[in-house]
């Protein structure tokens, strides 16, 4: 279960402050897939960050199952990362040195994970890529990148899987695809699932939508 | 324009610009400053050793000469002097008689240099210029008590009554063969005709001597060639080069090496800093491409931002060469007696062509590849321009380089001698990598957790890592080399003038007089050298064959004296080069010192037929030997066994150590043994060490230079790959490392760069110093295992502290702002 309350973020200006967020309350069940969507700036990505404990909050807090992140240091967050949550980030973030396979098997080989090799050949199966799994990331196009970005967060078999605008650089068909595939990895493994996205066709595929808007987030029923 | 300058401007608020150029300062700095130093070193070390001749050139005849030349020289603006000298009894009293060595002057005399004088005896120094006015003349110390005269008294040289003004104690141009010269009287040359004791056929040796700037003086040495006539002698420095001159020229060469290593640090570091900006301009590139920008504009606005970078660089290095130029040369103001000019024009102009050549080969290649990016890019970032031609870039660079260097330091021993190591260095460093860093990856697997991440990090950027290997190795490398070579430079010197040298010899110490000079030196404390028997002989014939007493040609071989000694062993500092030594068989030998046994045509084996007062000898040369010219321990050109020489008169010599405050002694010495000779080289040797302690404060401080732009180079090399870790390490922390991993990572993998780099770098610099030892500086090489393992701790701990550093904005910043940036 993820919280967040009253969470806050501003950054300094030149000779004032900025909130990009505001006053933040949230809560998101295990298992339940929810959708963020609002317009390109609106504090989105921020959002993501900080429930992610990539970044730290300026008021309030987040917890993880009841750990606030606040209480935990750099390193505490970074393991609770590494444990509990996989990324998938709009400009995939794939290390460019790596191979395909080498990308995926990289979350559970710094959890020392002795398996690494045979679930990373596994999870570029199941995203059909096994084929291209000696393939450095210029080798693949945009929309295989991602498949291989997916491939990665789920290997770790994460708890929570944060996505930020996951088909965003992706045409459509390609983006639909990709989506088609992290909801069905997502069903199969019961991850809970935190999605940003501004493309409302898919956020209708997740169970709640919240909207953001100049920083402050508002739920709404589904229509 | 608009955009250039916005580019830049932003360039530089990114950062971008600031590496490179620092690194073009860095070039023109160092480069135009330790140029423009070794200049004047040079300029320096030049009037040092003109001042052994008294001038910039001289004339030796055993006739007056023309006076024309005078005229001559004085038209193209060179100073003249002219020296008489010859042989004269000098009177004192009723009976004081004494043959001495007469000096006259003229008034400009020494033209270069400077003599000492005191006003006792053995009194305080002080330095003078001109002649002794007429009517006085300055002695020798040790005429004082064999005439048994004082200072203000009269002597009698011919005809002429002088009063002695001065002891003269110190002549620029006395040369090195100070045995069995007379006792020096020095008077003005126009007094020479009043004591009508030169007379048509006596022997007088004729000096000229000729002084004035560089140009003007080359010159003129082409015009005296051509008029010379057979016994008239050219004398110039190169000719005349003491044993000091050959130190200080080495200071000369390894400042002049420094300089070269200098350029090749700049020119590392412009290349890789070129290389990082280009990297960074890349997106930008696509972008302008893609708005509509073609490829020569983009060329030229890389371009002119290269050359308005070249501008900036060569104003802001020059300032500080100029800055640098004048706290080096502070050391040396007291000793010149022309200051060099701060404002000479190479110096600059090298600094200039060097950071342009730096801009054209080593930059400008990244940069013009930027043409090359495609507009795709903006669709698909991170691309790297990774191009074939870059390994041909990098050969044009060793190339620039070595020309550079040659160009610089116009030794092309010394440039091909680094270029060995260079060339060692990179070879060995790419084998390495790429073996050492395959290897790598089955050994990770098994090892904990960091050190995989290090060992996978260290791997994932094999290409990479062997560029940074080498770059790193070369800069150890060159350090190594030059802390290398310092040392043996400053050892040398040390060994040359230890505190406690001996700096007075005695002479013409009869037989009998030995116990009583033993005792005199015992009561007073001085502690003395063994005493050497001597005698003068002569070579008058070589395996058969008459040697003439004079010959035609200067350099064939005639009749020469020498001084002979016996030693039952090898003396010190000799070193045998043919033949045995005896081991007392008691046959007539003799072991002669190879570069005199050339002159007069001598080999192993031959016969030799020597005169001795009146006797003659036959020898059989059984060995030749080298000297060591450079200590001041008496030598001998030839050796004989124990026992041959009891038949013939014999004197003795030894040497001691005396403080200046001391030198009373030598007047007590000299009043009970008036027939002793003295010899005081402590003003000279002491002179020397001011010197060398100058020097080698200017060797040490080129050296930190050095050493600053090796640790940029250090810098520039770890900055190389630091924007790609950055990213790396924020991604991997978002993925769960924890900050200690990622810092372990980073630290063991520099820290293993940096290792590998320090034993390539021990590698390699051996190698050059050898070349350099035996083929440039000519001395023996010696491995210096003490250096190896500092070198490569230090190698390790520096490239690791400069990656942690390099990487701490890693750990400082959340990574969501990391991967916002990228
Ligand atoms: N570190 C920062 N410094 C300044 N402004 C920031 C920073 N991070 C985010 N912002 C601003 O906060 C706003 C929200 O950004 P973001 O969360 O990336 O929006 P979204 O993902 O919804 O497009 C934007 O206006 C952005 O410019
Ligand atoms: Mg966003």
């Amino acid at each position: 279960m993820i919280t967040a309350t009253n969470l806050g973020k501003r950054v300094p200006l030149v000779d004032e402050e900025l909130a990009i967020l505001k006053g933040i309350n949230l809560e998101i069940k295990s298992g339940e897939t929810v959708a963020i969507i609002g317009a390109s700036g609106s504090g989105k990505s921020t959002l993501l960050g900080l429930l992610a404990g990539l970044d730290t909050a300026s008021e309030g807090y987040v917890t993880i199952d009841g750990v606030n992140l606040q209480a935990l240091d750099e390193d505490g967050r970074a393991a609770l990362r590494g444990r509990e949550l996989g990324f998938v980030f709009q400009s995939f973030q794939l290390l460019p040195a790596l191979t395909a396979l080498e990308n995926v098997m990289l979350p559970m080989e710094l959890l020392g994970d002795a398996s690494a090799r045979e679930r990373g050949e596994d999870y570029l199966q199941r995203v059909g890529l096994d084929d291209r799994s000696g393939h450095y990331p210029r080798q693949l196009s945009g929309g295989e990148q991602q498949r291989v970005a997916i491939a990665r967060a789920f290997a770790g078999s994460p708890r929570i899987l944060l996505a930020d605008e996951p088909t965003g650089n992706l045409d459509s068909a390609t983006g639909e695809r990709i989506a088609d595939l992290l909801f069905a990895l997502n069903r199969e493994e019961g991850t809970t699932l935190v999605l940003v996205t501004h493309d409302l066709k898919l956020a209708a595929r997740c169970q709640r939508q919240l909207h953001m808007e100049r920083g402050e987030l508002e739920e709404r029923e589904r229509s | 324009m608009t955009l250039l300058m916005r580019m830049l401007l932003r360039d530089w608020r990114g950062g971008e610009l600031g590496v490179l150029l620092a690194a073009l300062v860095l070039a023109v700095t160092m480069v135009s400053g330790i140029s423009g130093f070794a200049a004047a070193l040079k300029g320096a070390l030049r009037q040092e050793s003109h001042s052994f001749l008294a001038a910039d050139l001289a004339v030796r005849d055993s006739r007056p000469m023309p006076g024309d030349w005078v005229t001559q020289a004085e038209a193209s603006g060179l100073k003249t002097a002219r020296i008489m000298s010859f042989n004269s009894m000098v009177f004192a009293g009723d009976e004081g008689m004494v043959l001495a060595s007469v000096k006259a002057v003229s008034d400009a005399y020494p033209l270069r240099g400077q003599l000492r004088l005191s006003d006792e005896p053995f009194g305080p120094l002080y330095t003078h210029t001109g002649a002794p006015p007429r009517g006085s003349v300055w002695i020798d110390p040790r005429l004082f008590s064999l005439l048994d005269i004082a200072i203000g008294d009269n002597v009698a040289v011919g005809n002429r009554e002088f009063t002695v003004a001065a002891s003269i104690r110190g002549e620029p141009d006395r040369s090195g063969g100070f045995l069995g010269v007379g006792p020096r009287v020095m008077m003005h040359v126009d007094d020479v005709p009043a004591t009508g004791v030169v007379q048509p056929g006596s022997r007088v040796s004729h000096r000229r001597l000729f002084a004035g700037d560089p140009d003007a003086v080359a010159a003129f040495t082409a015009v005296l060639e051509s008029q010379l006539n057979e016994g008239q002698r050219l004398q110039s420095i190169d000719g005349s080069q003491p044993g000091i001159g050959n130190a200080l020229g080495r200071a000369e060469g390894f400042l002049l090496l420094a300089g070269s290593l200098a350029v090749i640090l700049a020119g590392v570091a412009v290349a890789l800093a070129a290389r990082r900006y280009a990297q960074r301009h890349q997106r930008y590139v696509a972008l302008l491409k893609s708005l509509g920008a073609r490829s020569p504009r983009v060329r030229r606005l890389y371009a002119a931002s290269l050359a308005f970078t070249w501008l900036v660089a060569l104003l802001l290095g020059w300032l500080l060469a100029l800055g640098l130029q004048y706290a080096a040369l502070q050391a040396f103001a007291a000793q010149l007696e022309v200051a060099p000019s701060l404002f000479s024009p190479r110096p600059y102009l090298i600094g200039a062509v060097t950071a342009l050549v730096c801009a054209v080969v080593f930059a400008w290649p990244s940069l013009g590849r930027l043409t090359m990016v495609s507009p795709l890019q903006v669709l698909r970032s991170d691309e790297p321009i990774h191009s074939a031609r870059e390994p041909f870039d990098y050969l044009i660079g060793l190339g620039a380089v070595v020309l550079l260097m040659w160009w610089y330091s116009q030794d092309l021993k010394l440039t091909l001698a680094v270029l060995l190591g260079l060339v060692a260095v990179v070879l060995a460093g790419v084998a390495f990598a790429l073996v050492l860093l395959r290897s790598g990856r089955s050994l990770g697997m098994q090892a904990g957790s960091v050190w995989r991440l290090a060992l996978a990090s260290l791997q994932r950027h094999g290409l990479g890592n062997a560029l940074q290997l080498v770059v790193f190795a070369v800069a150890i490398m060159l350090l190594l080399l030059l802390t290398l070579l310092r040392t043996s430079l400053l050892d040398g010197w040390q060994q040359q003038l230890p505190d406690r040298a001996p700096n007075h010899f005695l002479l013409n110490i009869a037989p009998e007089e030995i116990g009583g000079v033993r005792t005199l030196l015992d009561d007073h404390g001085v502690v003395s050298e063994r005493l050497y028997p001597m005698l003068r002989g002569r070579v008058i014939a070589v395996a058969g064959e008459a040697l003439p007493v004079e010959s035609e040609e200067r350099d064939a071989p005639r009749q020469r004296e020498a001084n002979f000694t016996w030693s039952a062993d090898l003396p010190e500092g000799n070193e045998l080069v043919a033949g045995q030594w005896w081991s007392g068989s008691g046959a007539a030998e003799v072991s002669v010192e190879q570069e005199f046994a050339e002159r007069l045509g001598m080999a192993l084996g031959d016969r030799l037929s020597l005169q001795i007062g009146a006797a003659e000898l036959e020898v059989t040369v059984s060995s030749l030997r080298t000297l060591d010219w450079q200590s001041f321990k008496p030598n001998f050109f030839m050796v004989f066994p124990p026992g041959l020489l009891d038949a013939y008169p014999v004197t003795y010599m030894t040497s001691f150590h005396l403080e200046p405050q001391r030198k009373e002694f030598l007047n007590t010495l000299l009043r009970s043994h008036p027939t002793i000779t003295v010899i005081e080289v402590d003003a000279i040797m002491e002179q020397l060490r001011t010197t060398l302690t100058q020097v080698s404060a200017a060797v040490e401080l080129v050296l930190v230079l050095v050493l600053l732009a090796g640790v940029l180079v250090l810098v520039a090399g770890v900055q190389s790959s630091s924007d790609q870790r950055l990213r790396e390490s924020a991604l991997l922390r978002a993925l769960g490392a924890g900050r200690g991993h990622i810092l372990g990572a980073v630290a063991i993998e520099f820290v293993t760069l940096g290792l590998l780099a320090g034993v390539l770098a021990v590698f390699s610099a051996e190698v050059a110093f050898w070349a350099l030892q035996r083929f440039v500086m000519e001395l023996d090489y010696q491995p210096s295992p003490a250096t190896w393992l500092p070198a490569i701790i230090a190698g390790g701990a520096l490239v690791g502290l400069l990656g942690l550093w390099s990487c701490r904005r890693v750990i400082g910043v959340p990574p969501a702002r990391v991967l916002r940036e990228l």
